[in-house]
């Protein structure tokens, strides 16, 4: 009397839901328990869930749920941006000094997603660093689609804005 | 940004998401158009696909595999436990009245017939610290069995079961003795104290059934009193037991009281070494103490257990009315 079909489901999701809440909490302890925080209470749920649900989006949303409750439990909200986290991306191109500005604005942008309000980092996170559709972040959010992409919006202009604040305008103009 | 014209301002949410590739075909037309004339919005776009390469470079920087991994690995950890902890049950509709079916990782831990308290009056509360849960899909299938064996459209209960609610050792040895007693076939308590090897714990093997956690899948109902009466089934309702008697062909006394099984219809079986089974008028058999007597509903049943007819009183020869 076992769930085979669970363990299926650890395998193929953990890792991503993992990383999700790595992204929107501060610390790696935090994501470990809330990822089995969520993994628990959807093992919980994981037999009265239809056959055809789509399972990501059920996880996305558990995980949202969950860090939105700890949130709440959190007193004070992060405001600092932790150095430490800061890791070099194979990515950024160039030589030294356009390497260092690629750092500099990764770092900026990364302390411009941890001042953002709750909802809007979380769908903004969803949706630009884990791909997930719209509907699945309004259904996670409590709102509807258009409000999701409204918060993911009002997060890009705000990152955009912090960028501004930090750095003289862009030299590049290519469309 | 506050004296931004009119146009400018309907077409950001266009122009951010040409920037970081949400827009669809005419979006982005409707950006190019624009940006070609409009500087400051040429300047917007430039600094959001900034934006969005950044993001995308983020995206690359996912934390180590080797966290998440151990991470994993706590997770499975903590679904062991939890699996073995997790109860779920359901309240079925039944012949019998209402009934509750709880199962555990490891089999069908709890079979109950609900009175008038419900869920809250049973013995899902016993079942210690587990993690209860209502879960109807997943008792369904029991549920659907459990309907076939008692219209008799089922003889056997295949179930892996759960014995944690059995109280001690002695306890779960009198169960495990009462699921060997085949379907069709009656012993009494002094039968079953026999079996277990404690000849003179009659009582005590009546105590243990009738703290039977999973009536019905631990035949409790086919083990009556020595001299043929039902004695007692789940409090005061010895009608149940007579019921599932009678589903598997076990006659019972037309309005006796007590209620009691009718031996003279019923093949009997007292242990020899040629193994023969009897008519209930084969000499004294009759009178003989149920328990070393086993009562056995059927010729079939009487084959099935390797038993072959009496030479003296030839059940096949004279079988008894059905």
């Amino acid at each position: 009397m076992d769930d085979p079909g669970f363990e299926s489901v650890v395998a193929a999701h953990h890792g991503e839901i993992y990383r999700y809440l790595r992204r929107v909490g501060r610390r790696a302890s935090e994501a470990d328990d809330l990822s089995q925080e969520t993994f628990l209470r959807a093992y919980r749920a994981w037999r009265s869930l239809e056959p055809q649900a789509n399972v990501r989006a059920w996880l996305f949303a558990i995980a949202t749920n969950v860090y939105r409750n700890h949130a709440r439990g959190e007193h004070r909200r992060r405001t600092a941006y932790d150095a430490a986290r800061l890791r070099r991306s194979e990515l950024d191109a160039g030589g030294p000094e356009e390497e260092a500005m690629a750092s500099e604005t990764r770092m900026l942008t990364e302390a411009a997603i941890g001042r953002l309000p709750l909802k809007q980092r979380l769908a903004f996170i969803m949706r630009k660093l884990h791909d997930v559709d719209y509907d699945t972040i309004g259904q996670s959010l409590e709102c509807s689609a258009e409000s999701a992409r409204a918060h993911v919006f009002q997060a890009l202009k705000k990152i955009r804005t912090n960028l501004d604040r930090h750095r003289p305008p862009t030299r590049e103009c290519e469309r | 940004m506050s004296r931004k014209h009119p146009v400018c301002l309907d077409l950001e949410p266009d122009l951010i998401a040409t920037a970081t590739g949400e827009a669809g075909a005419a979006g982005v037309e409707r950006v190019d158009a624009h940006v070609a004339r409009c500087a400051p919005c040429r300047e917007d776009l430039a600094r959001y696909r900034v934006v969005d390469r950044t993001v995308r470079a983020l995206r690359a920087a996912a934390p180590p595999d080797a966290e998440a991994d151990g991470a994993r690995a706590r997770l499975r950890a903590r679904l062991a436990d939890l699996r073995s902890r997790l109860v779920t049950y359901a309240v079925f509709d039944s012949p019998l009245g209402p009934i509750l079916i709880a199962r555990s990782e490891h089999g069908v831990s709890l079979v109950e017939y609900l009175g008038r308290g419900g869920v809250a009056g049973s013995s899902v509360a016993r079942l210690g610290d587990p993690e209860v849960a209502e879960d109807r899909a997943d008792l369904e299938r029991l549920h659907a069995e459990l309907l076939e064996y008692l219209t008799g459209r089922r003889t056997r209960l295949d179930w892996p079961l759960d014995w944690r609610l059995a109280r001690s050792d002695f306890h779960r040895s009198v169960l495990q003795a009462a699921v060997a007693v085949p379907y069709g076939a009656v012993t009494s308590y002094a039968g079953i104290a026999g079996k277990i090897g404690t000849p003179t714990a009659v009582r005590a093997v009546a105590q243990a059934l009738r703290h039977n956690p999973l009536p019905i899948v631990v035949p409790c109902h086919r083990i009556i009193g020595t001299s043929g009466d039902l004695t007692g089934y789940a409090g005061n309702r010895v009608e149940l037991k007579e019921h599932l008697l009678a589903v598997e062909g076990v006659r019972t006394e037309r309005g006796a009281h007590p209620a009691r099984v009718a031996r003279q219809a019923l093949y009997h079986y007292d242990p020899n070494d040629q193994r023969e089974y009897c008519l209930p008028t084969c000499g004294s058999i009759a009178r003989r103490p149920i328990g070393p007597v086993t009562l056995l509903a059927s010729r079939e049943l009487a084959e099935t257990l390797g038993l072959v007819p009496c030479s003296a009183c030839r059940p096949d020869v004279h079988p008894l009315p059905r």
